[in-house]
């Protein structure tokens, strides 16, 4: 059994992340919380529509405020990304991305939905032709060959580390690294050629990709561009769990009224789980989930 | 129909998918990609319901490298649609199952 074992683990700290924490916590479970807060789509809101509070409401001190709910009950938080997950023997093993491995009977999904295309000039049409979405799918394809990847957050930057066990060169572009720091030292050290302080304006190919415009002017000849932004996401660390996903739109995860999972001991709440986009719906969500991750947690912990 | 969704290798790619008496959809995947998870439930659900018009394969590029080599596929989950041993058309990523049915019914 691992040392530091905990009952439910939560990726996220938007509102249904914070509210499962606060009611597995005030239940007495071992919880620890992951994600950074200005991640959340919450964070930059102002709210109008909840329930019981007749202000308009800034997005910050609403998460601010949770986080301290949820730590007064001792709940632990960690603000890192993770960026694999894995389910072995009806346990839960989180890596973040300095490096760090913890361990949880319970999971629970609710990082949001973020972003992820560039939308700059050239990038639909080549996608699949030196264009990708996913480090981890598609760094095989490019053994021996010149890549960029481009987002400021721990996706690309564990990316760019990733790809240099297969490619020639790796450039990382970024406007500004948001990243902690022992990941940022890894990189230091690495071969990864940081461009720092722009942004891809053009993706630039015939059939396939061969330059990359950046905003600064400069032109990257490569073969192929990741593009990272934020950190990871569902269909990276959920699908990799044996996660469902919903069949219409392939994105989002599904689950039943518990907030369960086809995965035992897993769940999802919030914006991951489909709209609408509310903090109502995630916050009712995050609670359901807390305190089944809990129930579930407890049986697990006397089996 | 039901009949599940066919695994083929760069050995029985020819046989199966270009010989094929009916148009064939090829999923190419591996196991240590999500969105290829994500997509997999997907391709069955179409099975199911085209699978007698329609031939669903899949073919693990990590075990088969020739055949995605040959049809200079960089990024998996990568869909193609067969005919008569043909290029039909192709979809990157986990894409929705209405836009994949379209692919699918453009064989029909």
């Amino acid at each position: 059994m691992p040392k530091d074992l905990y009952d439910v683990a939560i990726i996220g700290c938007g509102p249904g992340g914070l509210q499962a924490a606060i009611h597995s916590a005030s239940k007495k479970a071992k919880v620890i919380v992951f994600g950074k807060p200005r991640n959340s789509s919450l964070y930059k809101a102002h709210i109008a529509n909840f329930c019981c509070s007749e202000k308009l409401i800034s997005g910050k001190e609403m998460l601010e405020a949770g986080r301290k709910q949820a730590e007064s009950f001792d709940a632990v938080f960690l603000e890192e990304d993770i960026i694999e997950t894995k389910n072995e023997n009806k346990l839960f093993s989180l890596f973040t991305e300095s490096g760090e491995t913890f361990t949880s009977r319970t999971l629970i999904l609710s990082m949001g939905v973020a972003r992820k295309k560039l939308r700059v000039k050239g990038e639909k049409r080549l996608v699949g032709r030196g264009v990708s979405y996913c480090v981890d799918c598609d760094a095989n394809f490019y053994r021996g060959l010149d890549v960029a990847v481009v987002g400021n957050e721990s996706a690309a930057t564990t990316g760019a580390v990733t790809l240099l066990s297969y490619a020639k060169t790796v450039y990382l572009i970024c406007r500004k690294l948001m990243i902690t720091d022992t990941l940022y030292e890894q990189l230091r050290n690495s071969q990864v050629k940081v461009i720092q302080d722009t942004w891809v304006k053009e993706i630039i190919g015939t059939n396939d990709v061969e330059e990359v415009l950046l905003k600064n002017g400069e032109t990257l000849k490569v073969n192929g561009i990741f593009v990272e932004l934020g950190a990871k996401g569902a269909l990276e660390l959920a699908a990799n769990l044996g996660a469902i996903f919903d069949a219409e739109t392939v994105s989002f995860i599904e689950t039943n009224r518990k907030q369960e999972t086809n995965i035992p001991g897993l769940y999802a709440a919030g914006d991951i789980t489909g709209q609408p986009w509310q903090i109502a719906k995630a916050v009712g969500e995050g609670c359901v989930a807390g305190i089944e991750a809990t129930e579930y947690a407890k049986k697990l912990a006397k089996s | 129909m039901g009949q599940g969704v066919l695994d083929v290798d760069d050995n029985s790619f020819e046989s199966e998918i270009l010989k094929a008496d009916k148009p064939a959809l090829v999923d190419f995947w591996a196991p240590w990609c999500g969105p290829c998870k994500a997509i997999a439930p997907v391709m069955k659900e179409l099975e199911e319901a085209y699978g007698d018009s329609i031939v669903f394969a899949r073919c693990n590029v990590d075990n088969s490298p020739n055949t995605p080599t040959q049809y200079s596929i960089r990024a998996i989950p990568t869909l193609i649609l067969f005919q008569d041993g043909k290029v039909v058309d192709q979809i990157v990523g986990a894409v929705p199952k209405s836009h994949l049915e379209g692919l699918v019914k453009k064989a029909l």
